[in-house]
């Protein structure tokens, strides 16, 4: 079905701010009397705090306020499992802990503060390995965590903040079935968003009392339900305004230095920014958890999945408190079934404590890490069994009906056109170019984010529509895209729709932007909400004996009359429904035998889609996962050891540039059945997953070599080669 | 940022006496690409800056004899681009062209990039090779010091306290010479070399053999090096493929490299055999290019 | 140990007392309230914070505030004309060429100062002298596209 909006190739219009400059993100507010605050951070990883002694920092010319946790109520902060304090109190528990605070004039005199501040540790035995640290004799990081405010019940061991399980039928039963077993174990890497804005907020006390933030953060409603809680204060006391944000990909989602702003904004009297250096993010930001997973398939003769059992063990570091599921796991955990059907599985996810960095969500939480291990597990087993890989996949996809290990029941499915769509766009059949040359191929499927939205549509008098929406603007274009669903219903033009950032102050809830929801959730209830004012507009009009279109006499009659014409809409997609997305991608690599080096000739990357929304805004999403996927596959990592990251700089911890980008292909099989506005799916999430696991599987087709823990390093596949040459 | 004193002065005898004056707590800054990125790490504090960038006479690019003259406070992009460069060095131009990005070469400067004796960086390997030679000023006068005894470790040069580098001249190369700059990025094309390697192959007036080989390394030791034992196997040699590849070999087992982000020592004393292979090969055919 | 310099930012001739230790990015943004410039990476890789010094693109994070004292400087803030967006800017608009918008101030005050250069940039060109602008949402095509858009909006 045409729309005359919906659907159209529109440029970023919204974007004029962007590139003028004048767009203001929370680093850019200022307010008079504004001062700066700095985080004193732990050197080591697992201490008792002895003594800190604050007083050589405080008579530092410009520093205004020094705290450490005795100045602060004992309150520990969290997402979802409440086990972290605002700094620490007499222990630190990871190499980047806040220790202590400091507001200055100038973010340079506070970071001289830091220097003179001086705290003596008392060294206790730390543990950084996830499999080390839930045996016997581990050193233990929080002794009772099943006291902690939403900690889940289940712990075999005081290290394990949580376990998630899937399953489906009788794993055992399903392996004693199976003709043949095999068993593999991958590992990933730690690895930060990447988001080129570091967390920034500014706090401020109002004359009366009320707390003002502005923060990048990207669910402004729960940040003020956490900030309540972190700051004992009532939610009406606290308004978030929101700012656009610079990039998000599931990190800032948390509280992260907000609280300790708002405690120097009242130990100074002034309103305080506190901006992470760079440098704090790759210690202390909340990246990626890193994993270590084992997978054991059993199928049958024919080249059929019976059984699976997956465990993964996910690197969570010392604290629980970023990760926002009410498991306090990860639901990518999930995608150990990947796209297929298994009568029998069991999934085991544990979310471990280490004395490391903490870890939150990234861009669809556990599943790169799971897809690279279920996806490279697919095509070691094809091997095995001297089947195609795309053929042992084909005899495997999910169908409609099919029942998911969550609970799902799946329609619509085109897993399999899917897969076809990407095999025919990258050449699949046809003869290498090159002996070192392969390729490889890897799926992925990712619901339609859920969540609440409200919208509020004003018509004003010049005829043009304000829409009321506290859905900050991480970035994907959603802004855009709701003006054009609002456009769409009510017969308008672009321009003539026009979104308005609320405050919290504005509505009583929303649940954010973040897991491919906004379009859907945003999406209907901006739909929704231009219905009914549609309908307010044809009562109007039928009044007047006016055209429906006079929108701008529509309003000024009602204007004459003390009325404003105004529709809202509360959405709540309380369940997922039954419609995924499915990803299937190609990677043609060449691998430089003396060297090892990969490089990424081609890459396709098919997506079953429902209707798109806006065109570019889409292929935009779908490409910056797929690069976010490559980086995660080839080149990034923060390096740890002993719980030390010594990737501290853009310098160490390489994201991919402009010039490492692979020539693409896109195909999308557009299938109008979405739960969003005019049956639109999701995409944010789509793109990243599969990469990892699709380049690995072109590097084993081209050399040989099977890498099982990203990054794919050429100084990896080198030595795999050397020794691969020893073995013949 | 620590507070320092900011002392910007006009002329070079100005700059070595106000650096007499403050000794160890002043440092010198030009391009301030790396020294203001340690400052705000708070790895160096130092109480004065000494900028040079307002000295006069030190940014000239000039043909002396037989040789590239340029001033230390030319920058990267400065040589990259010049005519004059890429005319009778073009080898250097390309080298400078492959640090970081443009914006860090309109900064960085020779003399700065010299004085900091970082081995990861790409210029000084080239330089090392086509055997440039430092002019260093300060309070001795006048001294020059050829380019392999002016880095002495890790982030340690030759230079005295009050010792700034004011020039670094370049012979241009013999006749039926053939230069590469090999820079191996195997994992983002924004990085610091895991191996550089700039080799000059010069060829005996029959076009067969080879007259005299230069070698040298970047980011496979405290300081970029020179392969000596390589260069000698190829001298008054017949050049062949399995000759130059034996030469990589030699490389190999002279190299003591540190584990970096950019690869272990392992796998840098590998590539290094590999790279060094490759660079002599590119170098063979351009002098035989030249050759004619 | 403060100085007062004088800056030429974006045409308007400023004077301001700094502490010796403020980088040119923090001049522009807290004592010149000029925001577009961002600190993304503070170590001159990210190119957030790239502005034009005297023509030339540098990393602001990384420049000291004295530096630039009696140059001329050119931030994002000054690329449009008389109320008119710079093609740069216009092609990034209309091609998508940004998401989040963290690194576009960086992106086109860089592309700019490349089409400066070099008018008729080949896809080499571009990606070569575009590096060192990181962006974490765009994947980048766009980002090829909008400043070969630019090019050939310029030409034309």
């Amino acid at each position: 079905m045409a729309h005359r909006i919906v659907g159209k190739p529109i440029g970023r219009l919204d974007g004029i701010e962007k590139v003028s400059g004048e767009a203001r993100y929370s680093g850019d507010v200022t307010l008079p009397g504004l001062v700066w605050g700095k985080a004193l951070r732990s050197p080591l990883p697992h201490a008792r705090i002895l003594r800190i002694d604050t007083s050589k920092a405080k008579v530092l010319a410009g520093v205004l306020a020094v705290l450490t946790a005795r100045d602060l109520p004992n309150i520990l902060v969290g997402r979802r499992m409440f086990d972290m304090p605002l700094l620490a109190r007499d222990r630190v528990r990871f190499i980047g802990e806040r220790v202590a605070v400091v507001a200055a004039l100038d973010p340079d005199i506070a970071e001289e503060a830091l220097a003179l501040i001086d705290v003596e540790y008392e060294d206790l035995p730390a543990v950084f390995d996830p499999v080390e640290a839930i045996k016997d004799g581990a050193p233990i990081l929080h002794e009772n965590p099943g006291a902690y405010d939403g900690a889940p019940p289940e712990r075999p061991h005081p290290n394990v903040q949580s376990v998630l399980r899937f399953k489906l039928g009788d794993v055992e039963a399903g392996f004693r079935a199976a003709d043949q077993v095999f068993e593999h174990t991958f590992r990933t890497q730690l690895d930060h968003q990447g988001y080129l804005e570091p967390h920034a907020g500014v706090v401020g006390i109002d004359e009366d009392g009320r707390v003002q933030v502005w923060a990048s953060n990207k669910m402004p409603f729960r940040l003020k339900e956490l900030l309540s809680q972190a700051l004992q204060l009532p939610p009406a006391q606290i308004r978030v305004n929101l700012t656009p944000i610079g990039g998000d990909f599931g990190g800032k989602g948390s509280v992260m230095d907000l609280p300790l702003a708002y405690h120097l904004a009242r130990a100074t009297g002034r309103p305080v920014k506190m901006v992470m250096r760079y440098t704090e993010e790759l210690m202390a930001g909340n990246p990626r958890h890193p994993a270590v997973i084992t997978l054991r398939t059993g199928v049958s003769k024919d080249g059929r999945i019976v059984a699976r059992r997956v465990k993964a063990l996910f690197n969570s570091g010392a604290y629980a408190a970023f990760k926002p599921a009410p498991s306090v796991n990860l639901g990518g955990a999930g995608m150990g079934a990947g796209v297929y059907r298994i009568p029998h599985l069991l999934i085991e996810s544990f979310c471990v404590y280490s004395n490391n960095i903490p870890c939150g969500h990234a861009r669809s939480p556990g599943e790169p890490q799971m897809v690279f291990a279920g996806e490279s597990h697919m095509d070691m087993i094809a091997r095995e069994l001297s089947l195609d890989p795309a053929e042992f996949r084909r005899r495997n996809l999910l169908r409609d009906g099919d029942l998911l290990a969550n609970g799902h029941h799946l329609e619509h499915v085109r897993a399999s056109e899917t897969l076809e769509a990407a095999l025919k766009a990258s050449h699949w059949s046809e003869p290498k170019p090159g002996r070192w040359i392969g390729r490889g191929a890897a799926m992925t499927h990712r619901h339609i984010g859920v969540g609440f939205t409200n919208a509020r549509l004003r018509l004003e008098t010049d005829g043009r529509v304000t829409v009321l929406m506290a859905l900050p603007d991480t970035g994907t274009g959603a802004h855009l895209v709701l003006r054009q669903v609002v456009a769409e219903v009510l017969g308008l033009l672009l321009d003539e729709v026009e979104i308005e950032v609320a405050t919290t102050d504005d509505f009583t809830t929303d649940s954010g932007v973040g897991g491919s929801r906004v379009t859907h959730t945003g999406g209907r209830a901006a739909y929704h909400a231009a219905e009914k004012l549609k309908e307010q507009i044809q009562a109007e009009a039928a009044k007047l004996g006016e055209p429906a279109s006079s929108l701008s006499a529509i309003a000024q009659a009602a204007a004459r009359e003390g009325r404003t014409l105004e529709a809202s809409h509360f959405y709540d997609a309380k369940a997922h429904g039954a419609v995924t997305s499915f990803t299937a991608q190609v990677a043609e690599v060449a691998v430089d035998p003396a060297t090892g080096q990969v490089t990424v000739r081609h890459f396709t990357t098919a997506h079953d889609v429902g209707t798109i929304i806006n065109p570019i805004g889409h292929q935009g999403q779908i490409e910056g996962g797929l690069i976010q996927g490559l980086g995660f596959a080839l080149m990034e990592e923060m390096k740890t050891e002993d719980g030390q990251i010594s990737t501290l700089s853009l310098g160490d911890f390489k994201i991919p540039t402009i010039q490492d980008i692979p020539p693409l292909t896109t195909v999308l099989l557009e299938d109008a059945v979405g739960p969003g506005p005019f049956n639109a799916k999701a995409i944010g999430e789509g793109s990243i997953s599969a990469v990892a696991p699709a380049i690995a599987n072109a590097v084993a087709d081209a050399c040989g070599v099977r890498i099982l823990d990203l990054p794919i390093t050429a100084e990896k596949v080198y030595f795999a080669l050397r020794a691969q040459e020893r073995q013949s | 940022m620590n507070a320092f004193e900011y002392r910007a002065p006009q002329g070079l005898d100005e700059a070595l006496a106000v650096l007499r004056e403050h000794g160890e707590d002043a440092r010198v800054v030009a391009g301030g690409t790396a020294l203001v990125t340690m400052m705000r790490q708070h790895l160096v504090r130092p109480g004065c800056l000494v900028s040079l960038r307002d000295v006069q006479g030190l940014n000239r690019i000039e043909a002396t004899n037989g040789a590239l003259r340029l001033g230390a406070l030319v920058t990267h992009r400065e040589a990259e681009v010049s005519p004059l460069v890429r005319e009778r060095l073009p080898v250097l131009a390309e080298t400078f062209r492959r640090v970081a990005t443009v914006r860090i070469r309109h900064m960085a400067t020779i003399g700065g990039a010299l004085a900091h004796a970082d081995p990861n960086q790409d210029p000084p390997v080239t330089l090392l090779a086509l055997g440039a030679r430092v002019e260093i000023r300060g309070a001795r006068g006048h001294r020059e010091l050829p380019l392999g005894e002016f880095f002495s470790d890790y982030y340690e040069t030759a230079l005295e306290p009050g010792e700034l580098v004011t020039a670094v001249t370049v012979p241009l190369l013999p006749v039926a010479s053939g230069a590469t700059f090999l820079k191996f990025l195997p994992r983002t094309a924004d990085d610091y070399a895991t191996v550089a390697v700039a080799a000059i192959v010069t060829l005996e007036p029959d076009g067969e053999r080879c007259r005299e080989a230069r070698i040298a390394l970047g980011s496979v030791g405290v300081t970029p090096l020179r392969a000596r034992e390589a260069e000698a196997l190829l001298a008054g040699e017949r050049l062949s493929e399995s000759l130059l590849r034996a030469a990589g070999e030699a490389v190999k087992g002279r190299v003591d490299p540190l584990s970096d982000h950019r690869g272990s020592a392992a796998y840098k004393r590998e590539m290094t055999g590999v790279m060094v292979g490759r660079a002599l090969t590119q170098a063979w055919d351009a002098a035989r290019r030249s050759a004619g | 140990m403060t100085r007062v310099i004088r800056l030429i930012v974006n045409g308007t001739s400023h004077e301001v007392e700094i502490p010796t230790y403020r980088t040119l990015l923090d001049c522009l943004r807290y004592d010149l309230g000029l925001t577009g410039s961002k600190e993304g990476c503070g170590v001159g890789v990210c190119g957030a914070c790239t502005v034009l010094l005297d023509g030339k693109m540098i990393s602001s994070c990384i420049a000291l505030a004295v530096f630039a004292d009696g140059h001329a400087v050119t931030t994002v803030e000054g690329l449009a004309e008389d109320e008119r967006l710079h093609p740069v800017q216009q092609a990034f608009m209309d091609a998508g060429g940004f998401q989040c918008g963290i690194c576009t101030p960086g992106q086109v005050v860089s592309a700019k100062a490349l089409l400066d250069a070099i008018p008729d940039p080949s896809d080499a060109q571009i990606r070569e002298w575009m590096v060192g602008n990181l962006c974490r949402c765009t994947g980048y095509y766009k980002i090829v596209e909008s400043i070969r858009a630019a090019a050939e909006r310029s030409r034309a």
